[in-house]
């Protein structure tokens, strides 16, 4: 377990901007974690191990350091993974800190929520809201109409150009859904 | 006419005038002349009398005294007369004679004149009767006497002219008489041209060099005559000129005369309208000859010269006088609203003028001149349809014939084939033929000018959108002393007019901008002062019209305006019951949270938590619109009920923020979740007892789970409570007493009195006893006061007095001396 350098913190925050925007601040700084004794409540941080970033609270990688790295199964939320190939990438896991602070999101009907959670994009027939100002490649956060946070993407088409779309055109590309935790048991 | 003239105009003067004017009138010149030398000594003893005469009998022509007077002189001379008036007046009719009472045959020649004069008053023109008509009827019509009045002025400038030749009668003339005559000439001309406008069109040119005049109020009257005169005799249909070719080709005398005419009408009216925008530089004459121009505009919409008086028009708009300013943003809107007049071209000429104006001032003139859009919209309301259908039908009808035809055609042999085509290109031609004939606009054409007063009217707003943007340098001076954007209202109100024509593609960019201006103070740490701080009205308008933008033009996909909501969400605390529009405030909370049909479930407990303190601040009026929103809102989202709980929620219901933090900026970071209604409590105490009921109700909502739905919109229960507020406390500013009865004593239970004693009559009676009781214990107190304070002086009178006689006794002698 080690901090990220400079170089993973920019792939990892960059990546969180796309999805939060201005609300990172939020998730790096403002939000306060109550765990443990201490009175005052510390921060988050996030933390690197085996390729994988986590989103822990200082309280915890203080404990956490009693723990030798190869038997750190895990800590606090994982958050994504650098790959082989060094790129950083958001999993699913990440989905509850996102939905919390998106930007741009998709409220899907009840009809499509299901072929969304067997890993299909969100085509434009299947969304019942939509947040405004969405540009293209923008980070998008998918919700049921009932507002639970069922995954995220990237947006496929602006707000604008989806007015003039098909039916059956893609609004959002699938980046994770909470079917991944029946799909992709053992990968997550 | 004739007797008129005879007798008003100067013997001498005559014979200058007849090489100048018409053969007919010099032929009356000539007959004149020689009357006038029988009359000479006479006009010239006469003089003023005589005039005042005339006039008198030309006004009550009813009279018979006057009457037989006039036979009588008249009678001599007959025959002449007759000659006179069958060259001077057309109509035949006006040549039969008219027996008298009397029995006595008596021509008239003035029937003629007040025949046209009926003519006119047909034609519904105000300017009235003249003088010499019996009847009572036009006597009423002032303008027309004032015509007359003028025209015999003018026949007295030319008068002085012709003077010369005689002093001794230019000497007895005074100014005053002077204008007296210029006015009778100024009617004689009109009433002439109007009787006869093709035979008499060139006296149009002598009614223009009096209005050269030096004299103010003649140049005035001048105008107005040519003015009736213009809208009289302009025909219904636009001159085209000649051309060099047509010129050249023989033409009948009838033609000829037609084009003379025409072309004389159109340069005087040229010149008309030169001298009338030249006039309005002058401040004597601003009004007048803006009115002139307004009411030729509005008269005469389809004729030549449309854009030379669109253009003085338009640029009125921003007049910095008042008047002149209505008067040209009425007329423009009557020309908005009566598109039959000229078809709607005018319409497109006028919004694209003030396009350009409104570009030239870079968007800085009064809001009046946006403000006449808005009666665009009625026109343009239904016409985008109607020639869609039109057409549609058109097309599906044509295509279902050619369908028709080809079908039939197929199996035909080669004759039928030909003859067939044949009747089609005939009818075809036909067709063509009676669509050039007929006075219907091609729909084509109708929409095509629809689709240019469109982009002309969006171009408007954007630009004013726009300007509203850019940062305003402090060297702008804003002329008129309007707001830093005098024209965003009017614009914003536009767009919200005009939202469902939006153009698609437009749509982005608008909401663009509306976001930026609805957010413009909310980043004061980037923007400062470099931006100019829109008031909350204002930026509450752009979220309203944003919110018009997206429901008028997306039907298929529900867009979630997440921005707008957190600037409406700021907006709210900057909200001042004085300051800004309460009315735009309940707008908003119908527009956007009670009427959107899903919100987020920590927005909308952000928004609720909000309003409740929100109505804990302010007037009667705005809590309960605030109140009935929460109440929409809570009614909508279960899971927000749980903000009545008296448990605060927190952990898992709460999200991912576990305290409520009021201070948020935005409402999804608020955790208003984790957070309780407690403002309810407060608001059952509420003095007023709409405002109590309702909280009651609200707090009650979480116990009782079928709610029967009875939906008040805010704006109805804001319109309701505050026109309750105007009757009630008439003088005072209600929030002001409301916020007073929490602190000074004696006014509260005075206000709220009233207010209850008016929304309740039955509990008058309580409220006396209420009232008496509250006043007798401030009494009680002011007397126990007092007798508190008398005994305390009392007992320190009585300390003194001991304290002296212990000094006293110790001092003995000392004391004593004081």
């Amino acid at each position: 377990m080690r901090p990220l350098d400079e170089k993973e913190t920019t792939q990892v925050f960059n990546k969180l901007h796309k999805f939060v925007g201005g609300n990172l601040k939020n998730i790096v700084l403002d939000n306060q974690s109550h765990e443990g004794p201490d009175s005052n409540p510390g921060r988050y941080c996030f933390r690197l191990q085996k390729n994988r970033v986590y989103y822990v609270s200082e309280s915890l990688v203080r404990r956490a350091t009693n723990i030798k790295r190869e038997k750190l199964v895990s800590l606090g939320t994982q958050i994504g993974k650098f790959t082989q190939a060094g790129k950083f990438h958001l999993t699913i896991q990440s989905l509850n800190l996102l939905a919390a602070n998106a930007k741009h999101k998709v409220w899907l009907k009840p009809t499509s929520e299901m072929s969304f959670l067997y890993g299909n994009s969100v085509l434009k027939g299947g969304v019942g809201r939509i947040t405004e100002n969405i540009q293209v490649n923008d980070g998008v956060v998918v919700f049921s109409m009932a507002d639970v946070p069922l995954g995220f993407g990237d947006a496929a088409k602006s707000t604008v150009d989806c007015r003039k779309m098909d039916p059956n055109g893609i609004v959002v590309h699938r980046h994770a859904d909470i079917g991944e935790y029946l799909r992709m048991e053992d990968e997550l | 006419m004739g007797k008129k003239k005879q007798k008003t105009v100067l013997p001498p003067e005559l014979p200058p005038e007849v090489p100048d004017e018409d053969i007919e009138v010099s032929d009356e010149d000539l007959q004149f002349i020689n009357e006038n030398l029988e009359y000479a000594g006479f006009v010239s003893k006469l003089d003023t009398h005589s005039i005042t005469k005339h006039v008198s009998r030309v006004a009550d022509a009813d009279e018979g005294a006057l009457e037989s007077l006039y036979e009588k002189r008249l009678r001599k001379k007959l025959q002449k007369k007759d000659e006179e008036e069958s060259t001077l007046e057309v109509d035949p009719v006006d040549v039969l004679p008219v027996k008298t009472l009397d029995g006595e045959l008596y021509y008239r020649r003035v029937t003629k004149e007040s025949k046209i004069y009926e003519a006119e008053s047909t034609q519904g023109e105000a300017t009235g009767v003249l003088k010499l008509t019996k009847p009572e009827k036009r006597a009423k019509q002032k303008k027309l006497r004032k015509e007359a009045k003028k025209l015999s002025k003018e026949e007295v400038q030319q008068v002085p002219a012709q003077a010369e030749v005689l002093d001794e009668v230019k000497k007895d003339i005074s100014t005053e008489e002077s204008r007296e005559m210029k006015k009778y000439k100024l009617a004689e001309l009109g009433t002439a041209i109007l009787a006869d406008p093709e035979s008499n069109i060139k006296s149009l040119k002598e009614m223009l060099e009096i209005s050269k005049d030096g004299d103010g109020v003649i140049v005035i009257l001048a105008l107005k005559s040519l003015l009736a005169v213009f809208k009289n005799i302009i025909p219904g249909y636009r001159i085209r000129l000649p051309t060099e070719k047509e010129k050249e080709m023989k033409v009948s005398k009838a033609v000829k005369k037609l084009r003379f005419y025409e072309s004389t009408l159109l340069s005087a009216l040229k010149a008309y309208i030169q001298k009338l925008v030249a006039l309005q530089q002058q401040t004597v004459y601003k009004r007048v000859a803006a009115n002139c121009l307004c009411t030729l505009l509005a008269a005469v919409p389809h004729f030549n010269f449309r854009e030379s008086l669109l253009a003085a028009v338009v640029s009125n708009l921003s007049s910095q006088d008042d008047v002149v300013r209505k008067l040209s943003c009425s007329t423009l809107k009557s020309l908005f609203i009566n598109t039959g007049k000229h078809g709607g071209e005018a319409t497109v000429e006028a919004v694209k003028l003030i396009a350009d104006f409104v570009k030239a001032h870079n968007c800085l003139l009064h809001p009046d001149s946006v403000e006449a859009f808005m009666s665009l919209s009625f026109e343009d309301l239904g016409k985008p349809e109607n020639p869609d259908a039109d057409n549609r039908a058109k097309s599906k009808k044509s295509k279902k014939r050619k369908g028709v035809d080809e079908s039939n055609q197929i199996p035909d042999n080669d004759r039928k084939k030909t003859r067939k085509e044949m009747m089609l290109k005939t009818r075809e031609e036909v067709n063509a033929d009676l669509k050039a004939a007929s006075f219907a606009q091609d729909p084509e054409e109708k929409r095509r000018m629809q689709s240019e007063t469109l982009s002309a009217l969006f171009q408007t707003f954007f630009r004013i959108l726009k300007c509203a943007v850019q940062p305003v340098t402090e060297a702008i001076v804003v002329p008129g002393g309007f707001g830093s954007h005098p024209l965003l209202a009017p614009c914003l109100n536009g767009i919200g007019k005009f939202s469902h024509l939006i153009d698609l593609d437009f749509m982005s960019d608008v909401m663009n901008l509306l976001r930026k201006l609805a957010g413009n103070s909310s980043k004061i740490g980037d923007s400062l002062k470099s931006s100019v701080q829109l008031s909350v009205s204002e930026r509450l308008r752009c979220c309203i019209v944003a919110f018009k933008v997206m429901r008028n033009n997306l039907d298929a996909l529900n867009v979630d305006l997440q921005d707008f909501y957190t600037h409406f969400y700021n907006l709210l605390l900057e909200y001042r019951p004085g300051r800004d529009e309460g009315e735009l405030v309940a707008e908003a909370f119908k527009l956007m949270l009670c009427d959107d049909r899903q919100h987020d479930m920590q927005r909308a407990a952000a928004f609720v938590k909000r309003l409740a303190t929100f109505s804990l601040c302010f007037g009667s009026a705005e809590s309960i619109a605030a109140l009935v929103t929460v109440k929409h809102i809570l009614q909508k989202n279960d899971k927000c009920r749980n903000l009545l709980e008296n448990d605060a929620g927190g952990g898992s219901v709460a999200g991912a923020i576990a305290k409520y933090q009021p201070y948020a900026m935005d409402p999804n970071r608020s955790g208003a979740l984790a957070s309780i209604l407690w403002e309810l409590k407060l608001l059952i105490k509420h003095y007023h007892p709409a405002v109590a009921t309702m909280s009651t109700n609200i707090s009650s909502m979480s116990s009782s789970n079928n709610q029967v739905y009875h939906h008040v919109s805010p704006q109805q229960a804001y319109a309701e409570l505050s026109l309750e507020k105007e009757s009630a406390v008439p003088s005072g500013d209600t929030k002001r007493a409301n916020n007073k009865k929490r602190r000074t004593n004696d006014h509260i239970p005075l206000k709220s009195a009233v207010d209850l004693a008016l929304m309740d009559q039955i509990s008058e009676n309580e409220v006396r006893q209420k009232l008496s009781q509250h006043f007798l214990l401030l009494r009680d107190i002011q007397e126990n006061e007092r007798l508190k304070f008398e005994m305390d002086q009392t007992t320190h009178c009585l300390n003194l007095y001991k304290h002296y006689k212990k000094q006293k006794t110790r001092k003995g002698r000392g004391h004593a001396k004081r």
